[in-house]
């Protein structure tokens, strides 16, 4: 399971998620699990097909180069939990 | 013995140029500079739940249009991607770029690299992405800007062909010419419309790569060439020394002429691209690819050599005609209005240019349109006016913002070509100075010239030389 | 109009009314728990369109962006959260004269089949309080059943319309991949997922799909595209081993051949070879789409911050930490883990090709038949809490219901009556956009299968 733990700590790490022990003990054993279940699709042979990314796109999508204007910029800027002036507010990187 | 004869250098570059469009790449906010904070901001671009990404066709069309420019294979099918990763200034936390069906892959571009001659440039791949936004650190809290994220961004990635930073500065000029040709950005690295990273890589000759250096924060193509000739010296040492090098990412310190390593201390990048799901792949049909073709444009070094073979210009007035696409634009528009090709690239290249440095004006900025010029040039054409008026005409153009036409004519400095009148003011001068006259008839042809002079200044500038010039010769020779 | 549809008409109408449904509401939804937050004003003021749907209340999940409701995804994260925007289905139904009365709870960003969840709030089903009122659309469905709304939008990613409206006895739609806009539903898995509806009558279903679907150009995967014909005669039951489904699951299925073949259908078999890879595939390309969709919580722009935090990365990590609950923390830990370079082409692209290997497989079922017949899940309605089934038993549940998802095919919930006083239910599954043969079906089943009231529901009728 040491392996496993240090495994999953590191996706909480790429996913940003800070877990206190339980929780990473609790997760991992979880998600292995669910990796067992993953790997049953070793079984499946289809090599030789295209991946499905889109489960129905038939046609070319796009919108014109036009502005619009959001009208409720304000309910945007307030949303946010920390603000200044204009701006949103985060601790520096340091 | 130098480092660049000990070893191969290998320098490639992932250039990001702005797209001028009037909409940011995946929502209709504005995009455009200097706005207001977070002012162009809406639920798509702020990643609010719910959202989603909606292509800007125009931003589409351009990208394919710097690939099809830079002679890449254009794809019949492009898709957009997620990459992942976490910053504080992406709304997402991913970022919808393109890795596997990018618009163009496999280009060429030629470039004029200077000592390094002129040569190919390998293109591995030309993708449209969106940028993020910006941070401003203000002592211990940093300002979040969203106006910038989504803006859309084109990708162009060489391959290392390139060997010094003097030959990858010069092509990041050639670079920058080149879009301005298209259209397509402003190219300025200052204004953040365009950005180079750089990789590099040095090794013993004939083996290859050697480790690879990712470089990142020059600001301007001197600082890629500073900070590439840097690191070569650097990665020379450290094999001189028996060392080896650390695949690494560093970023240039402008203040203090080196390279520093990032030392993030966050684990390994791992991006898990996978195809996005809310933007279904892009076939472009034959009337998008008819409009791309139609914007096609000649390339500055085609048109560089055009303009010494067809129009005559010297290598260097061709170098200065073709840099600026203001210039370009000008000379080009007032030649096809039937002016001396010679003669405007003269006037561009000296009298225009001085002034504009003068007023520290851009061409564009400058009253000067070509309606102007060529009016101007025709002004002396036709001798209505000698150059040296012109020369105060075209100052008075800048100064005024006025036609040249209504200047001379206000001013009064339509030049004298009435036969009558000129002979009287020739009369005159002889009248003034008989010896030197008599000089002249005597063969003393220096002093010719001088009493020429005396005409113009009598005339106030404004005597038609030649007619004024036949006048004083028959004046010389009559009377005897 | 139908029949509810005049039902309901006057009740937002008339002031008397209004305010004993408001009441009523209050009153009954007390031990349910459906509405996460209810109001019969509407937040922006705009005045309601005339349409179809002239004052129908309709509730919707609180995953699907009403402008000035809450949008919190029965999440911690986005408790706080209002919406700034309307969803375009939501907008096309206000258009037709909808009225929304309320946003319900669900399992937190939709992860779930048992709404235990949500982080916000409990919901029971409204035939057994002892029981889940399934997930993650279970609030809709339990508002539905209670009576409390004649219709309701939910969200299916993997059979969260479906599966709650099998627990709670009324219908659930998942329509076609595309069909109905998903601008203003919130992102889980983008590929898989689509808003649904629930409701008790099928006529309304059938109007409020028909206003609802369009494409959209706010959402560049939404299709337009012509319906086909209502036109089925021949339906094909997938084979399905009893030992899977308990018992009173497999008695509903089998019954409703029968019911079919009294109906006029004919009825074969079919079985799926790939069947057993769906689950897996599945909750590989969910997780991994998730794990995407979700990175842009991080309490900087709006949502849950912690109190204090030293860099942008542990602001990031707190909130994040703070905000999402165990479920949404596993998937997305999953989700990181089957996209990694060097792994993507055992789990992730092996997924996305198995999905192939299903479309290609259902497509080859539907060169012969109209209509495939499947169980909804292999359970009625479970005990809440550790009596009830556990989170991976629930997962692998999922199996007859993510079926429409992988194939973005369209899918409805059908109830088949109550047995041991809990709903039974099937689902059809139709080629792309076959969503009116579903509606036949379900038509041509009311007379075998009426449908039934849940103890203690509002009667629409009784209000004066």
């Amino acid at each position: 399971m040491a392996r496993a733990l240090d495994e999953w700590s590191l996706m909480a790490e790429l996913a940003r998620l800070e877990l206190d022990d339980n929780e990473a003990l609790r997760l991992a054993q979880e998600a292995e699990r669910m990796r067992e279940l993953f790997l049953t699709m070793s079984r499946a042979d289809v090599d030789s097909l295209e991946p499905t990314t889109h489960a129905l796109a038939r046609e070319n999508r796009v919108r014109k180069d036009v502005v619009d204007s959001f009208e409720n910029i304000d309910v945007l800027l307030n949303a946010s939990p920390e603000l200044e002036d204009e701006f949103f507010l985060i601790p520096n990187v340091l | 013995m130098s480092a660049h004869e000990k070893y191969d250098v290998f320098i490639g570059l992932e250039i990001h140029i702005h797209l001028k469009t009037v909409s940011k790449m995946f929502c209709s906010c504005r995009a455009h500079y200097g706005d207001e904070p977070n002012t162009n901001v809406c639920p798509v671009c702020l990643g609010y739940p719910g959202t989603l990404p909606l292509l800007n066709e125009r931003a589409m069309e351009l990208g394919y249009h710097v690939a099809r420019s830079l002679g890449c294979r254009i794809a019949d099918r492009t898709s957009f991607v997620r990459k992942n990763y976490f910053y504080p200034d992406m709304p997402k936390n991913y970022q919808i770029s393109q890795f596997e069906e990018p618009v163009g892959v496999e280009g060429l571009m030629e470039a004029d690299l200077g000592d390094g001659g002129v040569r190919n440039i390998r293109i591995h791949d030309v993708h449209l992405e969106e940028d993020a936004g910006k941070m401003i650190h203000a002592g211990d809290v940093t300002l979040l800007d969203f106006n910038r994220a989504g803006y859309p961004l084109l990708e162009i990635v060489t391959e290392p062909d390139l060997r010094t930073g003097e030959e990858t500065e010069a092509f990041l000029r050639d670079f920058q010419r080149l879009v301005r040709y298209l259209g397509v950005s402003d190219g300025n690295m200052d204004e953040g419309s365009m950005k180079c990273d750089a990789n590099i890589s040095i090794n013993h000759p004939g083996k290859g790569l050697g480790t690879k250096v990712e470089l990142k924060n020059m600001n301007s193509p001197r600082f890629v060439r500073l900070a590439l000739n840097h690191e070569v010296i650097r990665h020379a040492e450290i094999i001189d020394a028996g060392g080896s090098l650390i695949q690494e990412t560093r970023l240039w310190n402008e203040n203090r002429d080196i390279t520093e390593s990032m030392r993030r201390k966050e684990e390994a990048d791992d991006y898990r691209y996978f195809p996005e799901p809310d933007l279904p792949p892009f076939i472009p049909d034959d009337a998008f690819l008819a409009r791309v073709e139609a914007s096609m444009v000649e390339l500055p070094l085609d048109k560089k050599r055009r303009l010494q073979a067809e129009y005559g210009l010297s290598p260097e007035q061709a170098e200065f005609i073709h840099d600026d696409v203001a210039t370009l634009h000008l000379f080009e528009q007032t030649v096809r209005t039937g002016s001396s090709a010679r003669n405007v690239a003269a006037w561009l290249s000296s009298d225009i240019r001085k002034l504009l440095n003068r007023e520290n004006l851009s061409l564009a900025d400058s009253p000067l349109s070509a309606a102007r010029f060529s009016a101007l040039l025709k002004l002396i054409e036709e001798g209505r006016i000698s150059g040296k008026i012109a020369k105060k005409v075209l100052e008075n153009i800048f100064s005024e913002n006025s036609d040249p036409e209504s200047i001379v004519e206000k001013e009064g400095w339509s030049q004298i070509s009435n036969p009558v009148e000129l002979a009287l003011i020739v009369d005159k001068v002889i009248g003034a100075n008989p010896e030197v006259a008599a000089a002249v008839r005597d063969g003393d042809m220096k002093q010719r010239g001088w009493l020429m002079g005396q005409v113009m200044r009598a005339s106030d500038g404004k005597a038609a030389p030649e007619l004024s010039g036949k006048i004083l010769d028959e004046k010389l020779s009559t009377i005897v | 109009m139908s029949l509810i549809s005049e039902l309901w008409s006057g009740v937002l109408i008339e002031p008397g009314r209004r305010e004993q449904y408001t009441r009523l509401v209050g009153e009954i939804d007390e031990s349910i728990g459906s509405f996460l937050s209810f109001s019969l004003e509407n937040p922006t003021g705009k005045p309601a369109g005339k349409g179809p749907l002239n004052g129908l209340p309709v509730a919707v999940k609180d995953n699907i962006a009403v402008e000035g409701r809450p949008l919190t995804c029965g999440s911690h994260i986005l408790e706080n959260l209002k919406a700034p925007y309307t969803a375009t289905a939501v907008r096309r139904l206000e258009d037709a004269g909808a009225v929304v009365v309320g946003k319900t709870n669900m399992d937190e960003f939709g992860m779930g089949s048992s709404n235990e969840h949500s982080a916000l709030g409990t919901t029971v089903n409204p035939w057994n309080k002892d029981r889940v009122p399934g997930g993650s659309s279970g609030g809709s469905a339990a508002a539905v059943a209670a009576g409390l709304v004649p219709l309701a939008l939910g969200s299916d990613t993997g059979g969260s319309v479906r599966q709650p409206a099998n627990f709670c006895g009324v219908y659930g739609l998942k329509p076609t991949y595309g069909s109905i806009s998903r601008f203003g539903l919130t992102a889980y898995a983008s590929s898989l997922e689509v808003i649904g509806a629930l409701t008790r009558d099928i006529d309304l279903l059938e109007t409020a799909f028909g206003v609802m679907a369009a494409r959209d150009e706010k959402d560049q995967s939404s299709i337009s595209a012509d319906m086909i014909s209502e036109d089925a005669t021949h339906v094909v039951m997938l084979e399905v081993d009893d030992e899977i489904l308990d018992a009173p699951v497999a008695d509903a299925y089998k019954r409703t051949e029968g019911a079919l073949k009294e109906a006029g259908y004919s009825v074969g078999k079919v079985s799926l070879p790939s069947l057993e890879m769906v689950v897996p595939a599945y909750y590989t390309i969910a997780t991994a789409e998730a794990s995407a969709n979700l990175a842009r919580y991080n309490g900087i722009r709006y949502g849950h911050s912690p109190d204090f935090s030293e860099n942008p990365t542990e602001l990031m990590r707190m909130a994040r930490h703070e905000g999402f609950g165990d479920e949404v923390k596993l998937r997305i830990l999953l989700g990181t883990y089957v996209l990694r370079s060097g792994f993507q082409d055992q789990y992730y692209v092996k997924a996305q090709k198995i999905r192939t290997l299903i479309r290609n497989e259902l497509a080859g079922v539907f060169a012969s038949c109209d209509l495939l017949l499947m169980p909804v899940f292999p359970t009625q309605a479970f005990l809440m809490g550790d009596a009830g089934m556990d989170d991976y038993k629930q997962r692998v549940a999922d199996v007859f219901t993510c079926l429409a998802n992988l194939t973005g095919l369209p899918a409805l919930s059908v109830p088949t009556g109550i047995d041991g006083g809990l709903p039974t239910g099937v689902q059809f599954m139709a080629p792309a956009f076959g969503e009116k043969r579903l509606f036949k079906a379900a038509r041509d089943l009311t007379d075998s299968f009426p449908l039934q009231t849940a103890p203690g529901a509002l009667d629409i009728r009784s209000l004066s």
